[in-house]
């Protein structure tokens, strides 16, 4: 800190010159009031006085020119602006990027006084300090950057948006908001951009930094416990288990009620006692067939900082079979699956027309691809629009490799599985022409790839390029466990094996009518809009609190969705000291960070007391005169 | 200054109740100095009234005829029988009519009480006789000495028509009419005694012109109790002369202090003349003056 103020307009003190004026009219006084007195004997006798002119005296009597000198002096000092100069560079051009993700909402046990309030004091401290030629732009950083403000000096614009901020109850994620600093630094010279957290986010972020980031970070706040997983499974029973997983910080152990609601009717409840940063998995089960809302509510038995943590949402589908189509061509498909009872399989022999949807596709042919399904399976063919890049050739080849941890070939051993019809990339053809049209190699062959995933809007499609049937795949112990995982994978895209709460930022999509707008109302009363795409999918709607989300709409019927926070790392309340960047690491700075502080105020506010004083000095009653 | 007079009103100056009430009165003079010429105020001396005095012892030459035979039949020593001597006192009225006296009815207060200390003379037999002092270098305006009710009148007249307005000091005017003046008594002077001049000669010239010396300042309640703030430039009303202060305010008490050094000279002066010396507020009843103040100082009976 220097203590020497500087000034913005040093141009200002020519004001100065306004002080030759001042004396001259002060001692000139043009127009004296006259007062006609009886004699001027006595008052000749008080100015002839020792006392009177005595230096001191001299000097009282001029009090009123000297306050006069003193109120412009101060005046010019104002219009100077001077400042206190913190030292530091002084940054024209300041981002600042406030954490508003659910643990910002933290609040301290004592105080009660959330992060992001914290936050928000601090930032509202620069503003007040802002000099002329600073510019602030607010940028809000949850599950994405929302830049509140424009570079600005404009305080009450800057105070209004800053107090229009609210946490979301969402995750925090950095790299949106840098790279968004980072575009704006094309348009103005950007040197340092200021970051406001708690420090509740991942600690890599995978960004190059081109300005310096002053990471700010908050006291931590008391302990909490939250909910971080609610998820349900169909058990052999029919009957559905459910798993919640409660997570304790770090700080305090603590007591807590864990109640489960089922269509808002309590079924289970269950006291427990969390260690300091434990975790714990409670299981329920649950009897439903056509479906029910579950609600967990935990009751936090001490000071709990974060609220939005303690409830969850569920929604049970109601039972049903899959619907499978096997190509008759398949027949070791039809066989593995044929013993599963919850499988309704076609075509059936009496009759060849199936249902018009099915969950699961497999087909020896793209016509029979066609038909509307969840999951898809190709076999023994190359998809019309990768001729181009693969051609099929007979002979002998085998898996070089595969990716172990998709969920078609989880615990699926492919080594010295014999393919007798090869795949072979054409010429110059490679794996990034694949990508490029969506498709993600899961089995490498010699020559070309043997298996091919592909997310298509809501379906999910695997292509086997060569006929599984034409290799010794059937024959080993890994098909029936493939074609298990691909009933899984079904059951879990269909969703009535296995669910899993739905977590915040986004809602999940939902089907309705095709190209149809729908309304949906937030838990905090807002109102979104949405459409429906061409397959009737309702999808990318930004859920930022926890709660029910009201879809009214053709076909929706007032359906509620319900999200819930459900992460581990808001819950910890964990903070981080360093956030560690593609080069390099930036540390929590622990000081606040220090700004020039404008004087302007401080000056005119003596200027005004000193005009109040000339004023009173000038208007008070006389001493001496008997009251 | 002129006042009308009403129809049924002796005088301008105060009403007839208050005229009855001064006629009652008489003034009080600690020392006896009276003319030699036979008159009604009572000397200390040994005179020839009716009225006894003292005895003191025969002494070779004195009239027989005052020898107290009753005494000297059972003492068998004469002792000289003495009576009060009633000689005549001159009651001098000096007005200050310069231009300072001209406000805030300081004069008017001067007059009333000119007159007042007129007619208290007048009524107790005593030769009464006014000058108004305005001009500097000029001769006073003069009543000639006159005594008893009848020259009330006159003496009302003469006030009342008194001009005020002028630049002579207190202290000139004082010597101006010891010019004209004979006779001993008591000299009032009614002025507010803001002269730059030195008042110890005139008062000396009084002294020794056998007068006793009331001094009567009488002030507006501007000059009491001013009440000015800021930077003025003060007016002299006689001389036209001015004085630039700052801060006004400030320099009051002060003027408080010089104010009371002032009065306490006066009284100074008068006190060593075997004089009295008082101040009077222009602002303040006549009645209170007159009754009050003047009374509780033992100036009149």
């Amino acid at each position: 800190m220097n203590f020497w103020p500087g000034f913005y307009s040093l141009q200002g003190a020519w004001y100065l010159l306004l002080l030759v004026p001042l004396v001259i009219f002060y001692f000139l006084k043009l127009k004296r009031p006259h007062k006609h007195v009886p004699s001027l004997a006595l008052w000749s006798q008080v100015i002839n006085d020792r006392r009177v002119n005595s230096p001191f005296q001299k000097f009282k009597r001029s009090i009123l020119l000297l306050l006069q000198i003193l109120l412009l002096l101060f005046l010019v000092l104002s219009l100077m602006q001077p400042y206190i100069q913190s030292g530091s560079d002084r940054a024209q051009y300041l981002p600042i990027l406030i954490d508003c993700s659910a643990s910002m909402a933290a609040t301290d046990p004592d105080t009660k006084i959330s992060r992001l309030d914290l936050a928000r004091e601090r930032v509202t401290e620069l503003i007040d300090n802002l000099l002329p030629d600073q510019r602030i732009s607010l940028v809000a950083v949850s599950s994405t950057a929302h830049r509140l403000t424009d570079f600005t000096d404009n305080q009450r614009v800057l105070k209004q948006a800053l107090n229009g901020l609210t946490v979301d109850d969402v995750p925090s994620k950095l790299e949106d908001a840098l790279r968004m600093t980072q575009a704006l630094s094309r348009t103005v010279p950007i040197k340092t951009v200021l970051f406001y957290s708690d420090g509740n986010f991942p600690k890599e972020v995978s960004f190059d930094l081109p300005f310096e980031l002053n990471y700010q970070k908050l006291p931590s706040a008391g302990s909490n416990i939250g909910i971080t997983s609610f998820n349900a499974r169909k058990n052999q029973s029919g009957n559905w288990d459910v798993f919640i997983r409660l997570e304790n910080s770090p700080k305090y152990e603590n007591p807590a009620t864990i109640e489960l609601k089922q269509d808002s009717q309590t079924v289970a409840k269950e006291e427990l006692v969390l260690g300091k940063g434990d975790s714990q998995r409670i299981e329920f089960s649950i009897n439903t067939i056509s479906g029910s809302a579950l609600e967990a509510v935990l009751t936090p038995g001490s000071f709990d900082s974060l609220p939005a943590d303690n409830r969850a949402f569920l929604k049970i589908p109601s039972a049903r079979s899959l619907l499978v189509f096997i190509s008759p061509d398949l027949a070791s498909y039809r066989y593995a699956l044929s013993e599963n009872k919850d499988l309704e399989l076609y075509p059936e022999k009496e009759e060849s027309a199936g249902p018009a949807e099915y969950d699961l596709i497999i087909a020896a042919s793209e016509t029979d691809l066609d038909k509307p399904a969840l999951v898809k399976l190709g076999v023994g063919f190359v998809p019309e629009e990768l001729q181009q890049y693969i051609s099929l050739e007979t002979k002998l080849t085998d898996v070089v490799d595969w990716n172990r941890s998709s969920a078609l070939l989880r615990h699926v051993e492919l080594n010295d599985v014999q393919i007798t019809e090869q795949p072979v990339w054409a010429e110059n053809a490679g794996v990034e022409n694949l990508e490029g049209l969506g498709y993600e190699v899961l089995v490498h062959g010699r020559l070309g790839p043997l298996l091919l995933q592909k997310r298509n809007s809501g379906e999910l499609e695997f292509y086997f390029l060569f006929n599984t049937d034409h290799s010794t795949m059937p024959y080993r112990v890994g098909f029936p466990i493939m074609v298990s995982n691909l009933i899984q994978l079904t059951l879990q895209e269909a969703g009535i094996a296995e669910v899993q709460a739905s977590a915040t930022p986004v809602l999940p999509a939902v089907e309705y009518v095709p190209e149809k707008k729908y309304q949906i109302r937030t838990p905090d009363g807002q109102q979104l809009s949405a459409e429906s795409n061409k397959n009737g999918l309702v999808s990318g709607i930004a859920a930022l609190h926890v709660g029910k989300y009201l879809i009214t709409g053709e076909g929706a019927d007032s359906a509620e969705i319900c999200v819930s926070l459900l992460n581990p790392q808001e819950t910890s309340l964990v903070s981080i000291d360093e956030i560690q960047f593609s080069e390099v690491p930036v540390t929590a700075s622990q000081t606040q960070i220090d700004s020039d502080k404008p004087l302007w105020v401080e000056f005119a506010v003596i200027a005004f007391v000193l005009l109040l004083v000339e004023w009173w000095y000038f208007q008070r009653r006389p001493v001496g005169i008997p009251s | 200054m002129s006042q009308e007079t009403l129809p049924n009103q002796y005088t301008s100056l105060f009403d007839n109740k208050m005229l009855s009430m001064l006629e009652r009165m008489r003034l009080n003079p600690t020392r006896r100095l009276t003319n030699r010429s036979r008159g009604e105020h009572l000397s200390g001396k040994g005179g020839t009234s009716t009225e006894f005095s003292d005895y003191r012892n025969y002494v070779a030459g004195d009239d027989v005829r005052y020898i107290d035979w009753n005494i000297f039949s059972r003492l068998n020593r004469p002792y000289m029988k003495q009576y009060q001597h009633e000689e005549e006192m001159h009651v001098v009225l000096i007005l200050d009519a310069s231009s300072s006296m001209d406000y805030e009815d300081k004069f008017l207060r001067c007059q009333q009480l000119a007159a007042a200390f007129g007619v208290m003379g007048l009524l107790n037999f005593e030769k009464v006789s006014a000058y108004a002092c305005n001009q500097k270098g000029g001769r006073p305006a003069k009543l000639s000495p006159c005594t008893g009710r009848i020259s009330m009148k006159r003496l009302f007249d003469f006030l009342a028509k008194i001009q005020v307005g002028g630049d002579s000091p207190i202290e000139e005017a004082i010597e101006d009419v010891l010019r004209s003046h004979r006779g001993r008594g008591v000299a009032i002077v009614l002025s507010d005694y803001e002269s730059f001049g030195d008042l110890q000669r005139p008062f000396n010239m009084l002294f020794s012109a056998g007068m006793e010396i009331f001094g009567v300042q009488v002030l507006g309640p501007a000059e009491i109790n001013p009440e000015i703030n800021g930077d003025l430039r003060l007016v002299d009303s006689e001389s036209g002369q001015t004085l630039d202060i700052s801060s006004a305010g400030d320099l009051l008490r002060l003027y408080h202090e010089h104010r009371a050094l002032l009065e306490d000279h006066l009284a100074m002066l008068c006190r060593q003349r075997s004089g009295r010396f008082m101040t009077i507020n222009s602002g303040d009843s006549l009645e209170h003056v007159l009754f009050d103040q003047l009374r509780r100082k033992g100036w009149v009976l």
